[in-house]
């Protein structure tokens, strides 16, 4: 485990830098040092804001999913992706705030189909299929290589 | 050697490797009934027998990708790199983005849409899309599936309803009116200010985005 700080929620108390050990909390930007951290937990404990959060070094595995489940949220999905390129072509806020809605809509079912987790195996599967068959041309090769080497997996 | 999966965490007990205070080698008769789940402290008489995967389940949804269109595959990437921006990893996060992104402008706006048309896709979604996908859900006894198709006909109720008053009123509706958007479950709301809670996710009035006018 590792500590995070939220800023948005810091309101500067500073009780991290009092407890720390290792004077993690304590850098010019306000991002613990993960370098210094030794994930004791004590700053957390103390943040009267709840602003850090212990982050484990590596994610349990997801839940797994039925494939009638997640092929039915598959294709509610593809029906809010295609409503949010119709909405996208219309003028007007109410056509952005429909576009914008879709897109919610259907990040959420599609987290919920077998992508919760990008460190997941389904994941680091669409990777490489993109990379092995690039969909379109111009596909950012390097950005997808990138996240297969860096992201650490979690399952075979 | 036979492995049991923790019901609550879904981790998976192999006597092989042991775990915690049972050594590598340990049956699972043999654990001790103290014994918790190293990963989530269920107690071991919660633990079931691990049944087999229904056949090809892994591998289908593992290959889902290839099926999905340019759209799909831009929420897909959009989704993950929120993911990692919960995380805290803001360099993966951007890379997701940067897919997200080409797979986005790949897919483009659709041309010949009307409002009409949109109405008429949102009310087909309510009427067989979200049942069935809801069906599916509740067989499987999946409550992660349940609670995002819960959501998301709430707020395709929500669409179909600004769609119907927009036919209507058309820009009245609008008028000395802000729009603003739930970013967790897509809720729209018009009105002067965001309300303090999502009605629909709950979520506080500063995950609300204000969208503007093209």
């Amino acid at each position: 485990m590792y500590a995070v700080r939220n800023l948005r929620l810091c309101t500067k108390d500073c009780l991290c830098l009092f407890v720390c050990p290792t004077g993690a909390t304590d850098t010019e930007n306000s991002v613990i040092d993960r370098e210094k951290c030794t994930g004791c937990g004590l700053c957390a404990q103390a943040c009267p804001s709840k602003a850090i959060t212990m982050v484990p070094e590596q994610m349990p595995p997801q839940q797994p999913k039925k494939e009638a489940v997640a092929a039915a949220l598959r294709a509610l999905a593809e029906s809010k992706t295609g409503q949010e390129q119709a909405a996208a072509s219309l003028p007007g806020a109410l056509a952005s705030a429909l576009a914008r809605s879709d897109r919610v809509m259907a990040e959420d079912l599609l987290r919920e189909s077998g992508y919760m987790l990008p460190q997941s195996a389904n994941v680091r599967a669409a990777l490489q299929a993109m990379l092995a068959a690039p969909p379109r041309e111009g596909f950012p090769r390097e950005a997808a290589q990138k996240l297969l080497d860096t992201l650490p997996f979690n399952e075979p | 050697m036979k492995r049991y999966v923790c019901p609550v965490c879904g981790y998976v007990y192999d006597g092989a490797k042991g775990a915690r205070d049972a050594a590598p080698g340990t049956a699972w008769a043999d654990v001790p009934d103290q014994w918790k789940c190293p990963r989530c402290g269920a107690a071991k008489v919660k633990f079931a027998p691990e049944e087999p995967a229904a056949p090809g389940d892994k591998a289908a949804v593992r290959s889902a990708e290839e099926s999905m269109t340019d759209g799909a595959r831009s929420a897909l990437c959009s989704n993950l790199a929120r993911g990692c921006g919960k995380q805290y990893l803001p360099e993966e996060a951007a890379l997701f983005t940067e897919l997200a992104e080409f797979f986005a402008a790949a897919a483009g706006p659709a041309g010949g849409a009307d409002p009409a048309a949109l109405l008429a896709r949102v009310q087909e979604d309510l009427e067989s899309g979200l049942p069935a996908a809801k069906a599916a859900a509740e067989a499987a006894g999946d409550r992660g599936a349940q609670r995002a198709l819960v959501w998301a006909e709430k707020v395709t109720r929500i669409q179909r309803s600004l769609l119907t008053r927009y036919q209507k009123q058309g820009d009245e509706l609008l008028k000395d009116k802000n729009v603003y958007v739930c970013t967790i479950c897509g809720f729209i709301a018009v009105a002067d200010a965001p309300p303090a809670l999502c009605p629909v996710c709950k979520a506080p009035d500063w995950q609300f985005a204000k969208v503007e006018g093209r």
